[in-house]
């Protein structure tokens, strides 16, 4: 890579600045998850071939609201009434009761929700980490307690799908419910979360052209037909990650960080 | 799907992607008044912007009573919500303007509709629209995918005249159905639709849950069902009851009614029929012919029909999907309650609604629930077992022996001051249990009929409507209880009995 | 970039040099503790404050195929159409670079001189900036006022993502993503995109003209 040498400059001091906000400030737990291959909704090309990912970390709770008032406390240009609007619409952390604290009378490790893409990522970079791409959260959320892969099962969908036919009147629980094969919590039946490549999941806003690409649209094979469409917990997940702008937020989407396996040495005392 | 947002600067932006798609209709900053080059364009939009009358089934908004083409906006929000479906039973619906189906949406053809899909911020999921009027990609629904807490709006022209169902196409598809995200929009023809004294709304759909039909608390969506095309309600509007009881659709006699019937599905089509009376009009599959006299229509998954007749005599009409297991074991069951004179001529004047209501009349089951509460509490008074019986009666006996006990001549024998039963009151528990054929001579007329064992009661029903039987009409009164009926059913076999006498 | 002010040149190189020291504040104050807010460091000092819709409020740092380096709020100041594309896309990018140049010859040329292009490549792992070059002198690019430019992927993803644009990588090299040309004020404002790649799109060319009409 030939990068210009002030460039080069720049990440190195970006990467102090990272290393240092990760040591002092409480970064979340992680647990480690083996690389492989599965079988992903997004089909990459028609070939079929399974999708992969390396080993990586992941947060085993999707990230509180008491761990996002510190980060507004430590950046505070992510502040509701500071940040561009081009990086966070109106409805960023419009639940808060102030510019500097969460919601009166909700639990403090509820998961933060009303955060836009880019704010999560500012989170995640915070603590040396970034957000999960789409088949890395794929991979660590086909688990159930005990398998690694349990989307064939239809009581694994059935009880995700359960979720959503809950309507969303009631405040969020706090993190930490029963951890599945890796040890994540909550990768279901909480919060939907942001990955890195939200919109690259390039799912034709109206799903049932199926196999008639707009190739003038999309440049390569077309919009992505998604496989498995009996897999409905997995497909809602990604017309709801279809649906957004990076400035967006809801009230039911939150995230959760990943890191290279690495990382761990980086960790100040 | 990353649909253009809709600030004032972004409105251009839309255009331009819908511009870019291929459709070639959206354009509102048309030259002056030629018609457009497409049958059913008649030209840009004149006079000022109207804001669409959007209503809650079943009712309809009124004619647009127009002879221009206008700009029409229509504002829609979807919310998820928690309703009944049926009695006890609660889910969790996904809807267009807050009702299963959704509001009915009116515009006269050659209209520029300016739609904002709002998309209210406590629901969870991303939604779009796909209106079946529209021509363009996806019915609209390419560029209508909104996420929760956001506003999308896109423009089209309504060139077919005729009555559309729209739905909601996002992934995945069948369950955001499934889940009631449908609705009607009316297209009129340029010279409106002809007069008629009442115009109702209302639209099929099946539902999948896990539990069973009618097992109680909230229940979720079953995608195996679906997918098996097993519903474990098939519904008019949304629940059980939406049109029943006091909930009704209602027109008087010598009155012409006109029903906007479509069928959201997901996946049954229905063979929809009014109990009662016959369809002078069908625009069946909504479309622009018209068929007459027609008893039952087939309405397909994603489809609607219009159909026309006018009430002769009074009573409960009943709408169904002549699959009847449906109507009967699955919710598929509506009223029409039709006030006025009677015209025996037309119609000799039998009580309709005690054939079809069954034992599971709705407004009814109070009466019997109380009695069953009070029973198990061993409060049970001769009250609650008359109302209970009268209840009961109302739809299991009365059919033959009339409500009023008179039977019939020649055929059924008279309830009413029966000295075959004042003779032996509790020989009539014999009689409900397992039936009676063969000659009988009641109050001094001879019967030679065959009444059928009547297995669907239990015994706490069978004391009840004795009860109420014996002291109603002039008979001697007195109480059947619960244990006597017990005693009964075990001691004789179940076979027919001969008329004792 | 002969039409930028020279103001905004001289900014671009404060802007260099004052970066790696913003940051090393940022460090200082990330182990003091909290305390105010850290100076924010995306926006260029100038007289008027930018725009919170602005696409300059996030920092992408850029090289071009001539080996110049620059932020991407350093296109402040002039209408900029903007898109991504990558070198070895055989499909659609070549029409995207026909379609912007025929949007520009739409133009007079006084108005041409008051625009700049800049596409950002989606693969910064093949398009070095030798490869930008080599496909700068195939396709005839006006270095002066368009830019074929490359960054870090992360910046890719966030560049995207501000603008909209969608992308993925296939894992063969090819990327499936949306062709937009984006339009965006001299304050960095998207005021306009279009998606019709045939051709210049009559809307966006208008568009064009009216902003430089007024220059």
């Amino acid at each position: 890579m030939d990068a210009p040498r002030w460039s080069r400059r720049l990440l190195a001091a970006a990467g102090l600045c990272l290393s240092m906000a990760a040591g002092t400030a409480n970064a979340g737990d992680y647990v480690s998850l083996p690389g492989g291959s599965f079988a992903s909704v997004i089909a990459n090309d028609a070939s079929g071939r399974l999708a992969s990912v390396e080993a990586f970390e992941m947060r085993v709770t999707p990230v509180t609201q008491e761990e996002f008032e510190r980060f507004v406390e430590r950046q505070p240009q992510w502040r509701r009434d500071r940040i561009a609007s081009v990086l966070a619409d109106a409805g960023y952390l419009s639940d808060w009761a102030s510019p500097t604290q969460g919601p009166v009378g909700e639990s403090p490790h509820r998961p933060v929700t009303h955060v836009s893409w880019f704010a999560a990522q500012a989170f995640c970079e915070s603590e040396g980490a970034r957000l999960p791409s789409w088949s890395e959260w794929e991979y660590a959320a086909a688990a159930d307690e005990t398998r690694r892969d349990a989307r064939a099962d239809p009581q694994w969908r059935s009880r995700i799908l359960s979720w959503y036919s809950r309507p969303s009147t009631q405040p969020l629980r706090a993190v930490g419910a029963a951890p599945n094969v890796y040890g994540l919590r909550d990768m279901h039946a909480l919060v939907w979360e942001w990955v890195d490549d939200f919109n690259a999941l390039l799912v034709d806003a109206d799903s049932r052209s199926g196999d008639d690409p707009d190739k003038l649209k999309f440049c390569g094979a077309g919009a992505i037909n998604l496989q498995q469409r009996e897999n409905y917990a997995v497909l809602m997940r990604v017309a709801l990650l279809s649906s957004l702008r990076a400035s967006d937020s809801t009230a039911s989407l939150g995230f959760r960080c990943v890191r290279p396996i690495e990382s761990q040495t980086r960790e100040a005392p | 799907m990353r649909s253009q947002k809709t600030s004032v600067v972004k409105s251009f932006a839309s255009i331009c992607l819908f511009a870019a798609a291929g459709v070639a209709f959206a354009g509102t900053n048309a030259a002056k008044p030629a018609p457009g080059k497409w049958a059913g364009d008649f030209g840009p939009p004149q006079g000022a912007p109207i804001h669409a009358v959007l209503t809650s089934p079943p009712h309809v908004p009124p004619p647009t009573n127009r002879s221009y083409p206008a700009k029409v906006i229509v504002d829609l929000e979807v919310v998820e919500k928690e309703m009944p479906i049926s009695e006890g039973v609660s889910y969790t619906f996904w809807t267009f303007g807050g009702t299963v189906p959704g509001s009915f949406i009116r515009v006269r053809q050659g209209d520029t509709v300016e739609f904002h899909l709002k998309n209210h911020p406590k629901n969870k999921m991303p939604h779009n629209i796909d209106l079946h009027g529209v021509t363009g990609p996806g019915g609209g629904a390419a560029s209508s995918f909104t996420a929760p807490g956001h506003e999308t709006q896109f423009t089209f022209k309504a060139l077919n005249e005729g009555i559309y169902v729209y739905h909601c196409a996002t992934a995945p598809v069948g369950m955001h159905v499934a889940n009631g995200m449908y609705g009607l929009i009316l297209v009129e023809p340029p010279k409106g639709l002809s007069k008629v004294d009442h115009e109702y709304y209302v639209m099929q759909g099946d539902f999948y849950t896990t539990g069973k039909y009618r097992e109680k608390g909230l229940q979720p969506f079953d995608m195996e069902k679906a997918i098996d095309e097993r519903p474990t309600y098939v519904l008019f509007n949304g629940a059980e009851g939406a049109l029943t009881g006091d909930k009704a659709i209602a027109a008087k006699t010598n009155e012409t009614v006109r029903l906007f019937v479509g069928n959201g599905g997901p996946n049954m089509v229905s063979s929809f029929h009014v109990i009662g009376a016959i369809f002078d009009k069908v625009r069946f599959e909504g479309g622009t012919e018209v068929q007459s006299n027609v008893q039952t229509t087939l309405i397909p998954a994603g489809g609607a029909a219009v159909v026309e007749f006018s009430t002769k005599v009074p009573g409960s009409y009943v709408l169904v999907d002549h699959s009847i297991f449906r109507a009967f074991n699955k919710g598929a069951l509506a009223i029409l309650k039709v006030n006025g004179p009677q015209d025996k001529a037309v119609y000799s004047g039998k009580e309709l609604d005690a054939v079809y209501l069954g034992d599971r009349a709705q407004p009814n089951l109070e009466a019997v629930a109380t009695a069953t509460q009070a029973a198990a509490q061993g409060t049970l008074t001769l009250q609650d077992q008359v109302h209970a019986g009268q209840a009961l009666f109302a739809g299991t006996c009365s059919v033959c022996h009339q409500s009023n006990g008179a039977g019939l001549p020649g055929v059924f024998p008279p309830l009413a001051g029966s000295d075959y039963l004042a003779a032996d009151p509790s020989r009539a528990i014999g009689v409900l249990l397992q039936g009676l054929n063969g000659k009988v001579t009641v109050n001094g007329s001879e019967y030679n009929s065959v009444m059928p064992p009547m297995n669907q009661l239990n015994d706490d029903e069978v004391a009840n409507i004795l009860t109420y039987v014996l002291n109603s009409w002039g008979n001697p009164g007195g109480q059947i209880h619960t244990e006597d009926v017990r005693k009964v059913r075990a001691e004789k076999k179940p076979a027919p009995a001969q008329g004792e006498h | 970039m002969k039409t930028e002010h020279a103001a905004s040149r001289g900014l671009a190189r404060v802007h260099r040099a004052v970066m790696p020291a913003l940051f090393a504040i940022c460090a200082v104050l990330a182990v003091a503790g909290p305390a105010g807010a850290a100076p924010d460091a995306a926006s260029p000092a100038t007289a008027s404050p930018l725009p919170g819709d602005s696409i300059y409020q996030l920092p992408v740092p850029l090289t071009d195929q001539t080996g110049r380096s620059f932020m991407l709020a350093d296109r402040r100041g002039t209408p900029l159409v903007i898109s991504m594309f990558y070198t070895s896309c055989q499909f659609t990018c070549p029409m995207l670079l026909e379609a912007v140049r025929a949007t520009e010859m739409q133009l007079s040329m006084a108005q041409r001189n008051h625009v700049n292009v800049l596409l950002v490549s989606f693969d910064p792992a093949h398009d070095t900036v030798a490869v930008l070059a080599r496909t700068a002198g195939e396709r005839k690019v006006d270095d002066t006022r368009w830019s074929l430019a490359r960054t870090d992927p992360v910046s890719v993803r966030k560049l995207a993502a501000v603008l909209g644009i969608q992308y993925r990588a296939l894992g063969n090299g090819d990327f499936n993503h949306t062709t937009t040309l984006v339009l965006v004020d001299a304050q960095g404002r998207i005021v306009g995109r279009t998606n019709e790649m045939g051709g210049a799109d009559p809307k966006f060319v208008k568009l064009l003209r009216g902003m430089t009409a007024a220059l």
